[in-house]
């Protein structure tokens, strides 16, 4: 037979042909095998494909639900009282309902990242070509989360594209299952759920690959630029124009537009969100200084809007407030979207003369306008801000409460709860007003840092007290001081980096990477991501941040007044701080992992998910943390990092997730792997005892992070580093020696040595270990075999002379 | 008496099936009753001396003590036994009929709630509610609707004033 390249051909009177069409059969692996490039089982995997690793993962991390409403709204059925697990009209119980909840959570975020991904590839293709290749620093493995999930192997642009199909595709289907009467397996929701997960990364992979090669932004580049971020950094006393969103790329015509008529002294260009970190990677990478500075997280959002200081707003997508032109029309600020996710109900102007818009805009004829034509955009965004600032100068915009407002406010107050009970914190307001009553405006300063800015407290206010502005008001002291240096995002960990540190990592010489990314719904201020990130930082674990918490980390500086980007190095090593960059560059963590077991251990990655998944679940320390996370995304990233075996903490609010997945330490049937070397079976800790829980405070989480940090395959100084660590943020958060520590024992070496005698008592005396004193050597006790040359694997074909 | 069970608004969640409220002398006579209690202490307490003081009664009464988040920093050096252990997790287990409990002697029939953030609370025993037959009673400040029985909405003093009561009657 032979291949047909490219032409039309007719088949009319043929009869038995076989079509092979190029990009879905065999197409892969026939270029694979021309690159000499083996192909794992699994390349683009459907529903099903790697259902039966799912079904491993989660016969250990079992599900938990915690529903926050007990019926089902999903059908003309209903609603259908679920409560107790009963049976809706369709059939479905509570169980599988919240199990697709969870999935129609991820795929949410899934699509949102590779909507987002699906939208800047067109564009830039668009400007570039199909033949742009792809360039992201000193890497073979460009693309490690495309290359395992699809088998693709892509070079330029054009081969992005493939990856995106099989994404939105994949999507498609799964979103698919969400209908009533189809699946109704928990378990198999839960399974989708991975899925989804997976999916989630593969897009945030394309769309942070094909920016980071077309737009400049830093390629694996630990000293990309340190750039300013808070509220306090603003200069409101220039045109302020400030961009929100995720996706940069209308926001560069702008950038371009700024720069080309040497406008950069004369307007201030702020953003909130991903596409400020995205801002201030544009055109770096040789150097240039940052354009932008960064506002920061979407809670920053409300409260920057109602300042009254941004003279235009611009709007892309994802994470953006729905009430951004409602909130400016007030402050006579015009508002600008530009992306079709978000319109606002705006007319398109795309197709008018920017003269036209501006003119309109500024002279209040029309609040906003929607303007999917990037050229016109770059024009109209800077040159209207220049012109509102000077016409919201004169009329005297007016936005915060006087001081003696505030007490006049805080007087109107009844006490009456209800700004409490629905503050998603239930914040101490009431506390507040009583104080403001008499002056004491502090208690609202001390709120500034605990809110984060969701304004439910307006809306609940029967007497319509506009509680956020108050807090603002009070605490425009702090927001003026709020000011500190991020380091706009480095993209990927290179190839280079992760032949330098990888044994280490697995090993667990390095005691573990924490991964602190997600959303600004923090339980007790943003403060404590810097409590997290320094403690974690000074006990030599690798921390990586992104998003919402990357830049929230730049905001707090120690006694020295440097932030911890400051004073860490951005190294892919032990010690070091690490800012990926935005929400999509999340797929780099992952990638991380990836990378570890594919040019660390020489692992095949090319399609072959289930291997690469089990090399990182039995011998990769990572831990993500998501401590503020509220959004869907964040639980699509969340999803992806669990089907790899990474383990996800969440703050308390991320109980409203509705399920976790934790495992049983005390269910020792569920704590076993195969030696790959002859199949037997072994004991394992249980570490991580969790795929994605919460905990209640940062005193709680530490100990979980370095516990959970615990993989089989630690060797002896390895273990004995992380035990250490686990018992020392125990005591020093929660007081006490961990309960549970002896289990992670395998032999005395595993022992911190300096406590080493002082333990081993413990074990003979408090567990009946025996112990040989005069050699100081545990005879008996563990259940754990000391062997650190076995091979952990969850996955019995993997084990020699299995199939 | 106190009465606790007047108000019940609920604010961000709902379903059909609510906790009935409860005044303290009914529930420290349903913990005294109860085969195989458990107290559950939030972080909440840590910085509530009185709340601590009241953990601590509740827990001579002879009600073992499970200490979630980093409440157990309030009371280590209480000598009442409590053991750590993160609350989602707890959740998880409390159902599980194979579970030795945080002693070894096996699972609880009555859980006591004390001292959460509400939010999140909320959450845990949602999980309880739908997929456990355990009776779970929350004598926090807030009307918690996802417990099987529950004090109202209350003020600080008069929550400290019910938790007096509740002892009394254990």
């Amino acid at each position: 037979m032979s291949d047909l390249e490219t032409g039309h051909f007719s088949i009319d009177d043929l009869e038995n042909v076989q079509i092979t069409i190029g990009k879905i059969v065999g197409a892969i692996e026939k270029k694979a095998k021309e690159e000499g490039v083996e192909v794992g089982p699994t390349p683009k995997p459907g529903i099903s494909g790697l259902r039966d690793w799912d079904y491993t993962l989660l016969s250990r991390y079992q599900p938990v639900y915690t529903p926050v409403c007990d019926q089902c709204c999903y059908c003309t059925f209903g609603k259908c009282d679920l409560t107790g697990n009963k049976e809706g009209a369709c059939g479905i119980n509570m169980e599988a309902h919240q199990a697709r909840e969870t999935l129609l959570r991820v795929i949410t975020g899934a699509a949102a990242h590779s909507g987002h991904g699906r939208h800047i590839l067109h564009h830039l293709i668009e400007l570039y070509g199909e033949d742009k290749p792809i360039d992201v620093g000193p890497s073979n493995l460009v693309a490690p989360n495309i290359q395992l999930v699809t088998g693709i192997k892509p070079e330029t642009l054009g081969d992005l594209e493939e990856a995106m199909d099989y994404v939105e595709e994949q999507i498609n289907q799964l979103l698919a299952t969400i209908h009533a009467g189809q699946e109704g397996a928990a378990i198999d929701f839960e399974s989708k759920v991975l899925h989804g997960g997976m999916l989630d990364h593969v897009g945030m992979e394309v769309s942070d690959l094909a920016q980071v090669s077309c737009l400049g932004m830093p390629k694996s580049d630990p000293e990309a630029p340190l750039v300013e971020i808070g509220m306090g950094c603003i200069d409101a006393s220039k045109p302020v124009l400030l961009v929100i969103g995720h996706n940069v790329a209308g926001v560069t015509y702008i950038m371009d537009y700024i720069h080309d008529h040497d406008l950069e002294d004369k307007i201030e260009l702020g953003g909130l969100c991903c596409t400020a970190i995205d801002m201030t990677r544009y055109q770096t990478d040789q150097g240039q200084k940052p354009q932008a500075k960064v506002v920061g997280t979407l809670a920053k959002e409300l409260k920057m809007i109602r300042s009254g200081v941004p003279d235009v707003i611009v709007v892309d997508e994802q994470c953006v407030r729905a009430d951004v032109l409602d909130e400016a029309k007030k402050l006579s600020i015009p508002v600008i979207t530009t992306n079709e996710k978000i319109m606002y109900g705006l007319r398109n102007r795309s197709n008018d003369s920017a003269a036209d818009i501006i003119e309109d805009l500024s002279s209040f004829k029309e609040p906003g306008a929607l303007i999917l034509n990037f050229d016109t955009l770059g024009e109209v965004a800077p040159e209207l801000a220049i012109k509102m600032a000077k016409i919201r100068d004169e009329i005297g915009i007016k936005a915060l409460p006087s001081d003696e407002e505030l007490q006049e406010l805080s007087a109107k107050c009844v006490q009456c709860g209800a700004c409490e009970m629905d503050c998603p914190a239930n914040l101490p307001i009431m506390e507040a007003m009583r104080a403001g009553v008499e002056n004491d405006f502090s208690k609202f300063e001390y709120l500034h840092d605990l809110c984060i800015g969701c304004g439910r407290c307006d809306q609940a206010c029967p007497k319509d007290i506009p509680v956020l502005n108050m807090i603002e008001q009070a605490s425009r002291k702090l927001i003026s001081e709020e000011k500190g240096l991020m380091r706009a995002g480095r993209g990927q960990i290179s190839d280079p980096e992760i032949r330098e540190e990888g044994v280490n990592l697995v090993l667990g010489t390095t005691p573990g990477i924490i991964a602190m990314v997600g959303c600004s719904n923090y339980p007790n201020g943003t403060e404590d991501l810097y409590k997290v990130a320094d403690e974690m930082l000074k006990r030599n674990y690798i921390v990586v941040m992104s998003g919402c918490s990357a830049m929230d980390l730049g905001m707090y500086k120690n006694e020295d007044g440097e932030t911890l980007y400051e004073k860490y190095p951005a190294k892919f090593l032990a010690g070091n701080l690490i800012n990926v960059g935005s929400c999509v560059s999340n797929s780099h963590i992952t990638g991380t992992a990836i990378k570890v077991a594919a040019i660390f251990a020489q692992r095949n990655v090319t399609g072959n998910y289930e291997e690469i998944a089990d090399y990182i679940t039995n011998r990769i320390g990572a831990v993500g943390v998501a401590w503020g996370a509220y959004s869907q995304k964040a639980i699509a990233i969340g999803s992806g990092c669990n089907r790899l075996g990474i383990p996800v903490v969440v703050g308390p609010h991320g109980s409203k997730y509705r399920r976790a997945l934790i495992g049983k330490p005390y269910d020792e049937e569920s704590w076993k792997v195969y030696d790959a070397r002859d199949g037997s079976e072994m004991p394992i800790p249980a570490s991580p005892e969790f795929l994605l829980t919460t905990a209640e405070s940062i005193e709680e989480l530490f100990p979980m992070l370095a516990k959970n940090c615990i993989r089989p395959s630690d060797n002896n100084m390895g273990r004995m580093i992380k035990l250490t660590h686990y018992m020392e943020l125990s005591q020093k958060y929660l007081g006490h020696m961990p309960e549970d520590w002896y289990k992670f024992v395998r032999t005395e070496t595993d022992l911190p040595l300096a406590k080493r005698e002082e333990l081993l008592k413990i074990l003979e005396a408090e567990h009946g270990w025996e112990i040989d004193w005069k050699r100081k050597k545990i005879l008996s006790g563990p259940t754990m075999k000391s062997d650190v040359s076995s091979q952990p694997t969850n996955v019995k074909r993997l084990c020699k002379g299995e199939c | 008496m106190v009465d606790t069970t007047k108000n019940t608004q609920i604010y961000a969640t709902w379903g059909r099936k609510m906790a009935k409220p409860v005044n303290p002398n009914v529930a420290g006579k349903m913990i005294a009753k109860a085969k195989r209690p458990l107290l559950v202490v939030g972080s909440e307490i840590v910085d509530n001396g009185q709340l601590i003081e009241k953990v601590v009664a509740i827990a001579k009464k002879g009600i073992p003590v499970a200490a979630t988040g980093h409440s157990i920093t309030a009371l280590i050096d209480k000598d009442i036994g409590a053991k750590y252990i993160n609350v989602h997790s707890l959740g998880h287990f409390l159902g599980d009929k194979n579970w030795g409990g945080l002693d070894g002697q096996g699972p609880y029939d009555t859980v006591i709630f004390l001292g959460h953030k509400k939010y999140y609370l909320d959450q845990v025993l949602a999980g309880l509610k739908n997929f456990t037959d355990l009776k779970n009673l929350a004598i926090e400040r807030h009307f918690m609707q996802n417990a099987t029985l529950s004090f109202g909405n209350l003020k600080p003093e008069v929550h400290l004033e019910a938790l007096d009561e509740l002892i009394e009657n254990i």
